[in-house]
């Protein structure tokens, strides 16, 4: 008799981890299918999405796991996962996170919101929503994201001995750095414990599985420039990068500014924004207008480089960024001509 | 759901040698084999996805569980020269490499095979640019197949383990003394983890690759050799007959090793891996990791009925000619699908060597089918075997092949998704501030040059867009950006292969605003001559008419000036018209943090590991800025975002000795947060204290000579190294007690490059 709650027709219980390269979910992956094999007596294999993203990109880690004496012979991505964990609710806007979660699957998501507007943001009509509060949880016990999640991940999967992961905890930090020791079981523990559940029971939706299509590259053979040429330039103005943020953005008071531009020069993703106006004298002068948020990954160079109390880190508050954000203004290119 | 059919866990078949189960890749398990055999030297350099394999040995080294000498080379023609050299010293030598690396050290390949030194290489797969790309196809190890190596395939990281000790018994062995590659998917198998039964004790490994043969070296005081001695036609013919007879007999030696090894693990390799082949009648041959995923469809297809089957062999050299014959004698229909094309020749290569086999069949053969598939590591799912095999049904019941040969997996695209243009085009007018002014002092004849406040030039358009994907913090972008702030009207920029590149770049996409163009990581300087030297001539011939000329800037950092040293040396002393800008962030950044010659003493890197057996990197860092200014080129300079003004003057000079007089060479200093393990906010600090410890002064080299243009000692800014050093998870074990002697050592080093700098500066003729 297996362990595993669910198998697919290969054998397998499959996890896929959605996260922003930086949180720790390549990690957390391998720590989940390691206490699989090697605690649990499973077998498993463990894989990320890989190319060459920095820290900051949308990145995949996958986990299979099936019975020992099954073989392990598919390489591929997850498509069809008995269980998605998502490390920043970012990821919504450009990813289909829950794509092909199967029908009584679980959806883990690392919010602080009502679990019913979760639910409703991921179109989740069927399966049960976790949420933890990992930030908030790591913000707290100054650690780090992905160890809150492994916490909530092991409840979910309860057929892996948490223990086993307690011990990995200890064994990692305990020779250098010993006194993050009991802060990661904590965290460990918290969202173990934290983790909350809401089961979705829509009669109608119940075995459905939620849709999932392969993503497909945006140009093709006939619409590729030969030889990879690009000919439009600057397209990456179109990205959103809010997503690289881990809890913090720096938040501008202008009328601290002395507009020295010492944030300027030291931020890596251009997002100060200038404007032309008139000093007292009537001369021409540049201002710093405020910062574009769509490109800010919140390292707080700009705050550290703030000769004033211009600049202040803040902790990210929902709709904070979108409120505040003073877009770059480009001569952009529309249907209609060039607009400024 | 699929039962192990071949059986390999301990308790079901008993083997000789004890072993257990670890979860690991396959770069693990090929590091892991070579720990335990523990080579004598292993000469590398870092090039993704293989680079794990150094870096893993490194961090084994640290803790003191192998004795192998790692050599970091200036790029992979200098490790495959390193691992020939100490081949012909005797040494039991190991290399790793990938796609380029492994086409750039190509030529060294043959002579390492037709001397007839043995060693051991894992080619981790990587489809060869371009357009460049990271992930796994077999592009680059179809380039092997005429180099002389006996090349081993394998799919899994337990075969890769099980290879990595096979290889070496078959590379010593007298009837063979080849070289051999061990050739493994890169990703799909050199990233991930598997179990994996590996021998509990390295004695074990020993033992069955046992003592090393006596073959001739040069170490012998007694028994001199030559080794390359020049040879005519007549001579060669017989050492390549004799180099054909050792590869066939190579084949042979494959199974008696692995006929030992079974005996010894319980897991057996022959020539060929068949799955459900006895009475199949339609079959994939596919290499390496798609193989594996295509049995789990050849179960399904067995369910409904369907005689299928996969063929996937673990040697290629020498190609198993014989057992592919056997194996499809009775197959109507085979489909080989490629991860590699050889353009223009209707399938890619093993295509052709399948079908050659198949030839010397009497009586029918089967109907062979070719596809190119999977390129630039594109996944492959069940569902795409399924349509291979849907592909042979169609032929076997036709009698025929409706097309013999055709790529699988490639997209037309959408005419409505074509890339529009987002933000207007923007040329040297845009980028003329005319806040800047450069002239000639009458009386030095140096430059002066005047730059406004910073607040007056953040009206000056930004080169690069924002949405690139680098790392929050990257020091990279505020570095470039404000050397380029300095810099009026048109540039066209190269930017080799690093972070710079790739984060800039992502197909289709780009945060460039001006012509750019990328090339290989050692060649960037010599691509740009070329290109200038084109605007120069087609301007001269009236081709091209522009008010100013263009500032031709290449763009190298991640180590670029280790492997692309020759190239910048040698544009620099023919003094084109261009400025080649290093940023340097101390190592190997966009593979992962690997030394390279620029890291500092003591300095933790992925391939300089702190523990027990060594403290970071072992040697000083490359002083480039000496190696460019005694190329007496015009100028040369070192600048940080932490002063920049500086910086930006220093631009404005580089751009008018650029385009009136030769090459010019600038360093940046730029902090890399995730590498050097610091807080991404501290990233102009760290810059700012490495100025201050005068471990990065900043000055300039103009026509010859030495201008310091900030002295910490003068301006009562000195701190201590330490200070600086306090900053990075890479070198705060520098400050530790124990490390006092090595920290001292490097504030000599720093001390005595700043002496040596300020006699310059008091002496224009030093």
């Amino acid at each position: 008799m297996s362990i595993l709650p669910q198998q697919n027709e290969l054998g397998f219980y499959e996890i896929r981890l959605e996260s922003i390269g930086g949180l720790g979910a390549n990690l957390a992956g391998k720590m989940l299918a390691e206490a699989g094999v090697t605690g649990s007596g499973l077998n498993g294999s463990n894989f990320s999405s890989y190319g060459s993203e920095k820290k900051g990109s949308p990145v995949k880690s996958f986990v299979r796991f099936c019975d020992s004496q099954v073989e392990i012979r598919d390489h591929s991505p997850i498509e069809q996962p008995h269980v998605v964990g998502v490390f920043h609710e970012a990821l919504y806007k450009t990813i289909d996170v829950i794509s092909g979660l199967r029908p009584g699957g679980t959806v883990l998501v690392n919010t602080a919101r009502d679990l019913y507007e979760v639910a409703a943001d991921l179109n989740m009509t069927q399966g049960t929503l976790a949420a933890i509060d990992a930030l908030r949880i790591a913000v707290e016990e100054k650690t780090k994201v992905n160890t809150a999640m492994l916490g909530a991940l092991f409840r979910i999967c309860s057929f892996l001995n948490p223990d086993d992961m307690r011990q990995v905890i200890r064994k990692t930090f305990e020779k250098k750095l010993p006194h993050l020791v009991e802060a990661n079981l904590r965290t460990f523990d918290r969202g173990y414990n934290e983790v909350q559940f809401l089961t979705l029971e829509n009669p109608a939706a119940l075995m459905s599985q939620a849709a999932f299509s392969r993503p497909q590259p945006l140009l093709g053979y006939e619409t590729q420039e030969p030889g990879g040429i690009l000919t439009v330039t600057a397209n990456s103005v179109l990205k959103d990068l809010s997503g690289s943020r881990q809890g913090y953005l720096p938040q501008y008071k202008m009328e601290d500014c002395i507009h020295c531009a010492a944030c300027d020069t030291v931020c890596p993703d251009f997002c100060i924004v200038w404007e032309q106006k008139p000093d007292k004298r009537g001369n021409p002068q540049m201002f710093m207008k405020g910062i574009d948020y769509q490109y800010c990954k919140g390292c707080l160079k700009c705050v550290e480089a703030c000769p004033t109390t211009a600049l202040a880190a803040m902790l990210e508050e929902a709709q904070y960024a979108e409120q505040h954000r003073v877009p770059q203004s480009f001569p952009y290119i529309t249907a209609e001509g060039v607009r400024s | 759901m699929n039962v192990q059919i071949k059986e390999t866990t301990e308790e079901q078949v008993p083997v000789m040698a004890a072993q257990q189960a670890v979860f690991e890749s396959g770069n693990e398990m090929a590091a892991m084999a070579a720990a335990q055999i523990n080579y004598h030297i292993m000469g590398y350099f870092p090039i993704t996805p293989s680079t794990e394999i150094a870096q893993y040995l490194d961090m084994m080294r640290t803790r003191g569980e192998h004795d192998i000498k790692l050599i970091p080379a200036d790029g992979e023609h200098g490790s495959a020269g390193i691992c020939y050299g100490a081949a012909a010293a005797g040494a039991r030598v190991f290399n790793a490499t990938s796609a380029n690396g492994f086409l750039y050290m190509i030529e060294q390949l043959p002579v390492q095979a037709g001397t007839r030194f043995p060693m051991v290489m894992n080619l981790v797969t990587r489809a060869v640019s371009g357009p460049l790309d990271i992930r796994g196809d077999h592009s680059d190890l179809y380039y092997g197949l005429n180099t002389g190596w006996v090349i081993l395939t394998a799919r899994s990281p337990q075969a890769v383990y099980d290879m990595n000790i096979m290889a070496l018994r078959i590379a010593e062995h007298e009837d063979v003394r080849l070289p051999v590659i061990v050739a493994y998917d890169g990703f799909f198998t050199s990233h991930q983890k598997r179990r994996v039964q590996i021998f509990t004790d390295r004695d074990t490994v020993r033992d069955f690759v046992g003592e090393q043969p006596e073959f001739p070296h040069v170490l012998d005081e007694n028994k001199p050799i030559v080794v390359g001695a020049y040879m005519n036609g007549e001579d060669l013919m017989n050492n390549h007959f004799q180099q054909s007879n050792a590869m066939y007999r190579a084949g042979e030696v494959f199974k008696e090793v692995a006929e030992e090894y079974a005996a010894l693990s319980g897991r057996s390799y022959s020539p060929l891996d068949l799955y459900r082949m006895e009475d199949a009648e339609v079959a994939l041959f596919l290499l390496n990791s798609a193989a594996e995923s295509s049995k789990d469809v050849v179960d399904r297809l067995r369910a409904q009925g369907i005689k299928a089957g996969v063929i996937s062999p673990n040697i290629i050299r020498p190609f198993p000619a014989k057992e592919i014959r056997e194996a499809l004698a009775g197959v109507k229909a085979l489909l080989v699908g490629e991860r590699a094309d050889s353009y223009g020749a209707e399938g890619a290569n093993l295509t052709h060597e399948v079908k050659a086999a198949l030839q010397e069949i009497r009586g029918p053969q089967p109907i062979v089918l070719s596809r190119i598939f999977g390129l630039g590591g594109k996944d492959f799912y069940a569902d795409d075997a399924e349509a291979f095999f849907a592909l042979t049904l169609e032929a076997m019941e036709l009698g025929y092949a409706k097309v013999p040969f055709d790529y699988y997996g490639q997209t037309p695209g959408n005419e409505a998704q074509k890339l529009q243009p987002v933000i207007a085009p923007m040329n040297g007018d845009s980028f003329k501030s005319g806040l800047i002014t450069v002239k000639v002092d009458e009386a030095t004849s140096k430059l002066s040059v005047k730059v406004p406040p910073m607040r007056a030039l953040a009206a000056k358009p930004k080169r690069f867009a924002s949405g690139h994907g680098a790392c929050p913090g990257c020091g990279i972008f505020p570095g470039l950006e404000l050397f380029f702030k300095g810099i009026e009207g048109n540039v066209v920029t190269l930017f080799h292969t690093g972070c710079a590149y790739i984060t800039t770049t992502g197909y289709p996409y780009n945060s460039h605003k001006q012509s750019f163009i990328h090339n290989l990581f050692q060649n960037g300087p010599a691509t740009l001559s070329g290109t200038v030297e084109a605007f120069l001539e087609r301007k001269r011939r009236g081709e091209i008419e522009v008010p100013e000329d263009f500032t031709f800037v290449m763009v190298t950092g991640d180590g670029g000036m280790d492997i692309g040293m020759g190239s910048a040396i040698g544009t620099a002393l023919r003094g084109h018209n261009l400025i080649i800008l290093e940023y340097d962030n101390e190592g190997y950044m966009n593979t992962g943090a690997q030394l390279s010659y620029s890291t500092p003493l003591g300095h933790m890197t992925s391939t300089s590991g702190v523990g027990k057996q060594q403290q970071g990197k072992p040697f000083h860092h490359k002083d480039t800025v000496q190696m460019m200014a005694a190329a007496h080129i015009p100028y040369v300079f070192t600048g940080t975002e932490a002063f920049p003004q500086d910086l930006v003057k220093k631009a404005a000079k580089a751009q008018w000795y650029a385009q009136n007089v030769g090459t010019v060479y600038g360093k940046l200093l730029i902090t890399c947060p995730l590498n050097w393990k610091s807080d991404d906010k501290e990233g102009e600090n760290i810059v700012r204290a490495a100025v201050n410890s005068c471990f990065f002064p900043l000055y300039e080299v103009e026509q010859g000579q030495t201008n310091i243009t900030y002295d910490p000692d003068g301006k009562n800014k000195r701190v201590a190294l330490g200070d600086w050093l306090k900053y990075m998870g890479k070198s705060r074990h520098l400050l530790k007690e124990e490390n006092k002697e090595l920290l001292g050592e490097f504030e000599r080093e720093v001390e005595r490059r700043w002496s040596i700098l300020k006699a310059k500066h008091e002496n224009p003729l030093l």
